[in-house]
């Protein structure tokens, strides 16, 4: 059990324009109900021409500092987790810093692991914390995903920023960070190769072999550990790749539907990668009451799973309201068509 | 004071594919000394006005090049003061006469716009700007569109009535044989055009030009035409505003031409209802609009209704503005333009331009802008 | 000629914190049609001049821009955003735009 970790301000961010699925299918002839149906996503975020995962990172970060209400020059780490990174070598970490005022006084550093990048940062976060080597520490999930034409993954790429601040003083906690764990493996279930614009996949073997293995393997040892069972729990978020994987990976573990739909964000964003579950949990955070227990579990393929146990505190109620939500973000919606996201996604 | 134009010339303004630089130069400044019935050995100095031969051409250095090319050796210079360019150049070239440092100088504007890409000349004319508009994305046309905008919303002029501008403009440049565009065109026509940045349509905005225009001026102890009308310059005055919109007080005027026309007035004795003839910096259509105003020739709010009226049309108005057609439809080779101003008062003046002479034509002005206002340069000429 | 000098980004980054978030409205803008070099893929695209508190202005792009958001008066905030199209080796250049609220 850590003593000494928890968030005192997380920020999202998500990009205004929304394509539906339907205009997707329409134009490649697949039936728009039927996918809208086997993959549980409606529409997904796609950035703007002059956004990207550095952009969004800022903007979630700017969000996350209002919420803490602490000087920018307070945080002494910056990880910023993500496949997108715009640089193959040069660090998002120092351009965000930058950007949010952070000073000089920081460690910095660009993680990446396909889709749990920054919850790799959150634990890195909480060792530093824990052993008493900073105060405050940043943590950013950010992506801006590319799909093939015509490939699965276009019906879900997604885009979108998660910003956490992570503290060790207990009077900052708005949700106390109790306990983590990992699950790792080298399972190639999807990957980039250097220089190649898009990714690839294995199809179904990302589903048994990888997903669910891994978050599967990392929430079992990490509820073991803690002596800890599903109903505990107010609330579930796993990483959402899709609409059906992390109802199915839910209700395998034993946890119920209304565990996991307030954190369901997929449906209507797609899967922004890095940013997926820590945009769940996001979703979360802005419903839950104090002393309310939450388990959260990523995964990235490669393969690896991040599971962690959070309890909220009383003071998570007002200092939520001090910045747009993911509520405000879903709203805030442009509904572009399938050749405009060509054009802003640079495929034409 | 008093500066004697001597002679003038200028070469065609357009798309002179064919032709380069040199050839434009030395073609403009040839009609130039046969206009003045001079010989280069009589020329002291060289002053030369451009502002994109850098940017697109990679060639800088024009003073020394020009003089060369002309077999001139003299001293020669280069002004560069975006599309006021020329006005700074013959400004300067009044300067080094009035402190006695020569006595016949040869002023020279030129602009080879036509061999690069209109996107590339678009983004080097916004090197008049400041850098925020280039970081923004800005233009010309669109900056223009914002001084429109403000002054629409101000006045609740509308497009139409700024149409009429390139309107009047067209029609003077059918009388001009050396303008870039010898036609008519209509409001409609005007409105039909594309947006290029809203407000502001194609046919508000003045073209992309090659061109060269040329003048000899003299101190005014030189020898006197007998058959001529003398042509003097009787002010020359320069002023400055902000380099970008952002550090302008309004944006329904241009202050840097207020205050330089307030400053030539003075220096001249005139008023603006002295003026007969004026050639003004009409890059977009908008800004005729507001220079009438600057200028004092009528109230804020009202000029465009008055251009509508006719009341600066050749033939129909008492103040005539633009006869040569203007930036619009004689063309806008940039740095040429401030020269060929004063090259077309300077005929007017002697009662010499034929088709568009504005009868009795006796006090002349020119209105001549760097940029979207940071500096202008105002000349008042008259005959004797 | 466009390639933005890595050393003049690196000149600006203070100002673009300084004006991250800050709010204003629009005093005046257009609809650019015929964009320079660099910014062909996001035409046409708003240019608006804003003042912001202590009457400081400044000028930028408008973004997540909807047709009734282009009028004076129309109130803003200063986000983060690519500038323009980097070249395929150059610097990213990130700067300050603005959005509706």
């Amino acid at each position: 059990m850590l003593k000494n970790v928890g968030i005192a301000g997380f920020g999202a961010y998500i990009p205004a324009n929304r394509l539906p699925i339907r205009e997707v299918a329409e134009f490649w002839g697949k039936d728009p109900q039927d996918v809208e149906r086997s993959l549980g996503v409606i529409e997904k975020a796609i950035p703007d021409a002059d956004e990207d995962a550095v952009t969004m990172a800022v903007e979630a970060g700017l969000n996350a500092l209002k919420m803490a209400k602490i000087s920018p020059e307070a945080l002494e780490a910056i990880y910023i987790g993500s496949e997108s990174h715009p640089y193959a070598v040069n660090p998002s970490a120092t351009i965000v810093g930058e950007a949010l005022g952070v000073g000089r006084n920081y460690l910095a550093a660009d993680l990446e692991f396909a889709c749990k990048a920054a919850t790799a940062g959150m634990e890195n976060l909480a060792g530093l914390l824990e052993a008493d080597l900073i105060n405050y520490g940043l943590v950013i999930g950010s992506d801006a995903a590319q799909a093939k034409p015509h490939d699965a993954l276009e019906y879900t790429a997604g885009a979108g920023a998660a910003a956490f601040i992570l503290s060790r003083k207990k009077e900052d906690f708005l949700v106390q960070i109790l306990d983590f764990t990992s699950y790792s493996s080298d399972t190639p279930d999807f990957w980039r190769r250097d220089g190649v614009p898009y990714p690839s996949h294995q199809g179904r073997f990302s589903g048994k072999p990888a997903f669910f293995a891994h978050v599967i393997g990392a929430a079992k040892k990490l509820l073991e550990k803690n002596k800890m069972k599903p109903t505990d729990f107010s609330y579930c978020v796993f990483h959402m790749p899709n609409g059906k994987f992390p109802v199915e990976v839910a209700s395998n573990l034993g946890f119920e539907k209304e565990q996991l739909e307030p954190g369901l964000v997929v449906n209507k964003i797609g899967n922004p990668y890095s940013a997926s579950s820590l945009l769940g949990l996001c979703a979360v955070l802005e419903i839950a009451k104090p002393r309310e227990l939450i388990f959260l579990t990523s995964y990235g393929s490669g393969a690896g799973a991040d599971s962690f146990i959070l309890k909220t505190t009383k003071i998570l109620t007002t200092a939520r309201k001090r910045v747009l939500g993911i509520k405000e973000y879903l709203n805030d919606r442009r509904e572009i068509s399938y050749s405009k996201y060509l054009r802003l996604t640079n495929k034409i | 004071m008093k500066i004697e134009v001597l002679g003038v010339g200028t070469t065609k303004f357009g798309e002179l594919w064919e032709v380069s630089p040199r050839t434009l130069v030395k073609e403009a400044v040839s009609e130039a000394l046969s206009d003045a019935n001079l010989k280069l050995a009589n020329i002291e100095a060289l002053y030369v006005g451009n502002m994109l031969s850098g940017i697109l051409g990679g060639q800088e250095n024009l003073g020394a090049l020009f003089a060369e090319e002309l077999g001139l050796f003299v001293p020669a210079f280069k002004i560069e003061g975006a599309c006021a360019s020329g006005g700074l150049a013959v400004h300067n070239a009044i300067n080094s006469i009035l402190a006695g440092v020569y006595k016949t100088v040869l002023v020279v504007g030129v602009e080879k716009m036509t061999d690069y890409n209109p996107g590339e000349v678009v983004s080097a004319l916004m090197g008049a700007g400041h850098d925020e508009e280039r970081l923004a994305g800005m233009t010309f046309p669109g900056l223009y569109a914002m001084l429109a905008r403000s002054y629409m919303e101000k006045y609740g002029t509308t497009e139409r009535d700024l149409a009429v501008v390139a309107v009047k403009n067209h029609h003077h440049a059918t009388l001009n044989s050396k303008a870039q565009f010898q036609f008519e065109v209509s409001v409609d026509q005007v409105l039909k055009s594309p947006l290029v940045a809203d407000p502001l349509r194609l046919l508000d905005c003045s073209p992309i030009s090659d061109g060269a225009s040329a003048m000899i001026l003299g101190s005014e102890r030189q020898e006197r035409s007998k058959t001529r009308k003398t042509v003097w310059i009787t002010a020359s005055s320069v002023a400055t505003d902000s380099l970008g919109l952002v550090g302008r007080k309004d944006l329904t005027s241009l202050a840097s031409a207020v205050e330089a026309a307030r400053k030539a007035y003075k220096m001249a004795g005139v008023n603006p209802q002295d003026i007969d003839v004026a050639e003004v910096h009409d890059c977009f259509s908008i800004a005729e609009v507001i220079a009438c105003e600057d200028l004092g020739f009528f109230p804020k709010g009202e000029a465009a209704g008055a251009i509508a009226k006719g009341k600066t049309t050749l033939g129909q108005g008492r103040l005539i503005i633009n006869p040569s057609g203007g930036l619009k439809a004689c063309g806008h080779p940039v740095g040429a333009t401030g020269v060929k101003q004063i090259v077309e008062i300077t005929t007017q003046l002697r009662g010499e331009e034929g088709l568009r002479q504005v009868k009795g034509a006796k006090i002349g002005l020119t209105h001549n802008v760097g940029g979207s206002g940071a500096v202008a340069v105002i000349h008042v000429l008259k005959n004797e | 000629m466009n390639r933005i000098s890595p050393v003049k980004i690196w000149r600006h980054q203070k100002e673009t914190a300084f004006f991250l978030r800050k709010e204003g409205k629009i005093i005046s803008w257009t609809l650019v049609r015929t964009p320079p070099e660099g910014f062909e893929r996001e035409a046409p695209y708003p240019v608006v001049l804003v003042e912001l508190e202590k009457g400081k202005r400044r000028m930028g792009q408008l973004v997540d821009w909807q047709d009734k958001d282009l009028r004076v008066g129309r109130k803003v905030k200063a986000v983060y955003r690519r500038i323009k199209q980097p070249d395929p080796e150059g610097i990213i250049p990130y700067g300050i735009k603005f959005k509706p609220i």
